[in-house]
């Protein structure tokens, strides 16, 4: 293995290797070949579809959810091409480090040496067939060292290793939530039991019991700013029909015309809502609805702060 | 007179028989055409037809429905949905989902073509519709190819590439025809990339300008809103959504997307024009004529597609040249469509992200509220107070109509290097609640709303069409196409159809009779009054 040698000048480097987005179209292959990620994905489109609903792209609104789920239903929705191996991706990561991290930066987005995750040829690349050459022959002219004496494996785990940087950028399904405990615990318990007005409706030795050995503290705090997520939690109707009839239970379905429901027996029941047929439904999360117009993010912070010392 | 009229442009046409270049208009459409996208170039996606009514509108039934088959699920996104708009011409009807374009026949919705793209990469996550000049169409395929097809047989005439899928852009939009350009804009979030919107020759297919969404150097006018040039080299601003354009004033108006790093915006300090804006450019140069920015510095990924509706008022005694746009940042805005001046700013749902207004009516962003390691809360859905789906506006209320989206996310910012790459954090969903909106172009004020009871739209939700005969038509997130009195927001008829409205419904006349189109997930529906002529 060859470390960097003298003459090393990344802004050369930069010119040819990193992006030059301003791409001319002439220079792209005019007839498409076959798609290679064809044949990976009519098997996992059934999944994809199922996950979609948390990991929406950014055209469209969210169907509820906590959003950035599914990694890999996205990959395949961001046609990525085939997934980078975690295993390999690890081994190059110690190679990559002492002998590209210097110039590249250790997570690849660039140092003196240019961005390599954000590179056309790095995201062109499928399996190595654009990165090994140039690491095996380097860029002599404008500085960069050849890796001859690398292994094709090494090469090829050094290739595994910026695409899995790829991943983590361009696949937001992989994105993990930071330290969100930032808050002061004993403020949260005071909002717990004051302002806020849990306590009414919730206890810490109670429901709230070892809170936080169930959820990690995203899915807590998510959680209590809206247990029901996007669509809302399951509400109990009551419907008084023109008959006097009255009719509760769960609602399975509503909208402006019809009310569907289960009722106590489990039987399916659906009415239209005519004339002289009265529709009351009962929202547990009226109160949670009613907290997200009043907090400040530090309350929920704090809040947070508080929640996950119920273990 | 109809006839001499054709006869007369004969030897104008390009080729001849296909669309009469007099179809495309600012406001109006003919009665038996849908030329473009939003049907005329206002994107008011106003109808003048009134057969049907407000009085009869009850009596309007099923006349026939083409549902889409032999495709399945497609890759990542599950089975077909219509987002197109179709375009009429000569009693045809041409529309897409991703990868795929179909001829159907207008009065009997039979099948005439289908073309069947094979994508090698890109987005599949909507596809908008064809454009149409003379007898060709035009058509993106997700993965950058721009194609044309030759109308009456759907057979291929040639394909132009016109980005990069390895890089994360991607094509969904419906192209735009303006005189002898063809507009084509571009997606792609997922890299860094840069925004740009393109005029392509109808013929050829050859680029004739390609505007940037960013300035191109430091020191160009715009480059002081960027700390440096590789900011600016990956700052985003996507132009994804079909424009509108005024013959008279030669402008075209575009919106573009959020800025990137979407959610990390620590690495591109300042405005990040032209990012998250409505633009005015030249269409047969693309030179900027004026700009107006939506969200400043955008760390929510709000992106400013959302139609920039053409519409002529009086305000204060005076009549005036408008451009509106409900802005899924949450704001509605008013502008002179003659030079960008602001006439109104205010929020149409939550807009806790911003301080308040600057000097040109622009909203300030409220650097506490930018995502946050620990999250912020928004008074906004994820999704944004509103997104693509169509809006309208009937110049019968001077009311402006958009399916809105009321709510809350917390917005986690999850890369804190100071150089982030991609999105950078995300916008978690938390309560989403769907709301058909009428807002007065004049004030700005809500005149009225109408909340579905059962909440949020799915993974699609419906675009607005008004018509003169004092209706609007719209779909709410339980699969019901329902027409509301654009006047007051009473429901009038409604119609469950198997999935949610999920593309703009639309409005033609054949043989005397009033059709209204509308597509839900993979069917197109036709609807008609019995016996109608």
């Amino acid at each position: 293995m060859r470390v960097l040698k003298e003459g090393w000048i990344a802004g050369a480097l930069r010119k040819t290797l990193s992006l030059n987005i301003r791409w001319n179209p002439a220079d792209l292959k005019s007839k498409p070949g076959r798609y290679s990620l064809k044949r990976t994905m009519k098997t996992l489109c059934a999944v994809s579809a199922v996950l979609l609903a948390t990991i929406l792209p950014a055209q469209e609104p969210p169907a509820g959810g906590r959003g950035g789920r599914g990694g890999p239903a996205l990959r395949e929705f961001l046609g990525l091409g085939p997934p980078p191996d975690a295993e390999a991706a690890e081994r190059g990561a110690r190679l990559y480090s002492p002998n590209c991290g210097f110039c590249h930066g250790e997570k690849a987005n660039g140092a003196s040496g240019p961005d390599l995750v954000r590179s056309p040829l790095v995201l062109h690349d499928e399996k190595g067939e654009l990165i090994v050459p140039l690491l095996r022959e380097g860029r002599p002219d404008k500085g960069m060292p050849a890796f001859a004496a690398m292994t094709p494996a090494q090469l090829s785990d050094i290739v595994q290793f910026l695409h899995m940087r790829v991943e983590l950028t361009a696949n937001r399904g992989t994105y993990k939530t930071l330290n969100i405990v930032t808050g002061d615990a004993k403020k949260g318990e005071q909002f717990f039991n004051g302002a806020g007005g849990c306590v009414g409706c919730h206890s810490p030795a109670g429901d709230l019991a070892r809170i936080a050995t169930r959820y990690p503290p995203d899915q807590l705090q998510n959680r209590f700013l809206w247990p029901g997520g996007g669509r809302g939690a399951p509400r109990k109707v009551k419907v008084s029909l023109s008959s006097g009839e009255t009719v509760s239970g769960a609602i399975t379905r509503i909208d402006d015309f019809t009310i569907e429901l289960n009722d106590a027996s489990g039987a399916h029941r659906s009415f239209d809502r005519g004339d002289g047929v009265k529709v009351e439904v009962e929202d547990r999360l009226t109160a949670h609805r009613a907290l997200l117009d009043k907090y400040s993010d530090a309350d929920i912070h704090n809040l947070t702060a508080y929640l996950v010392t119920l273990k | 007179m109809r006839m001499r009229e054709i006869l007369f442009l004969l030897p104008f046409l390009a080729p001849a028989q296909g669309l009469d270049p007099k179809a495309l208009r600012l406001f109006q459409p003919p009665a038996d055409t849908w030329p473009t996208y939003n049907g005329d170039y206002s994107g008011r996606r106003y109808s003048t037809l009134a057969q049907i009514d407000a009085s009869n509108v009850r009596s309007l039934s099923l006349a026939w429905t083409y549902r889409i088959a032999g495709i399945g699920p497609q890759r990542g996104v599950g089975n077909p949905v219509i987002k197109s708009t179709p375009l009429l011409v000569n009693g045809i009807l041409y529309f897409t989902i991703p990868n795929h374009v179909f001829a159907v026949d207008a009065r009997k919705g039979r099948l005439l073509w289908q073309y069947d793209w094979q994508d090698q990469g890109g987005h599949l996550v909507g596809q908008r519709g064809v454009g149409m000049y003379g007898n060709w169409l035009y058509f993106l395929g997700p993965d950058g190819w721009f194609i044309s097809l030759d109308a009456p047989t759907g057979k291929e005439r040639w394909r132009k590439k016109v980005a990069d899928e390895k890089l994360q852009y991607f094509t969904t939009m419906a192209p735009i025809v303006v005189k002898n350009h063809v507009i084509v804009g571009v997606g792609g979030d997922a890299m860094d990339v840069r925004g740009y919107l393109e005029a392509r020759d109808p013929e050829t297919g050859d680029l004739q300008w390609r505007w940037w969404s960013e300035p191109e150097k430091p020191g160009d006018p715009g480059a002081d809103t960027w700390p440096n040039k590789a900011a600016m080299d990956h700052g985003g601003g996507m132009t994804w959504m079909p424009g509108t354009y005024d013959p008279d004033l030669n402008l075209l108006y575009w919106g573009t997307g959020n800025a990137n790093p979407v959610y990390a915006g620590q690495s591109r300090k300042g405005a990040n024009l032209w990012t998250a804006s409505i633009v005015a450019l030249n269409p047969d140069t693309g030179k900027l004529a004026w700009w107006f920015q939506a969200s400043p510095h955008d760390t929510h990924d709000w992106d400013n597609v959302e139609t920039p509706v053409l519409l002529d008022s009086v305000i204060d005694g005076r009549p005036r040249k408008l451009l509106a746009q409900a802005a899924r940042c949450g704001y509605f805005f008013v502008l002179d469509r003659t030079n960008g001046k602001n006439l109104l700013s205010k929020g149409f749902v939550g807009v806790n992200w911003s301080k308040g207004l600057d000097a040109k009516g622009q909203p300030i962003p409220d650097p506490a509220k930018e995502p946050k390691v620990d999250g912020s809360l928004i008074n906004i859905p994820a999704g944004g107070g509103t997104n693509w789906p169509p809006p309208s506006y009937s110049p019968d209320t001077g009311l402006f109509y958009v399916n809105a989206a009321r709510g809350y996310s917390i917005a986690y910012l999850t890369d804190t290097d100071e150089q982030p790459e991609g999105y950078g954090g995300r916008g978690g969903g938390l309560i989403t609640e769907a709301v058909l909106e009428a807002l007065d172009v004049r004030t700005g004020n809500i005149a009225w709303s109408h909340a579905y009871p059962s909440g949020a739209f799915g993974t699609s939700f419906a675009g607005i069409l008004t018509t003169a005969g004092k209706l609007l038509f719209t779909g709410d997130p339980s699969q019901n196409l329902i027409a509301f009195d654009p006047a007051s927001g009473a429901i009038l008829w409604h119609y469950r159809l198997a999935q949610n409205v999920s593309n703009g419904p639309s409005a033609y006349m054949l043989d005397g009779r009033q059709y209204l189109i509308v597509g839900a997930g993979d069917t197109l529906y036709a609807f008609a009054r019995p016996g109608a002529e």
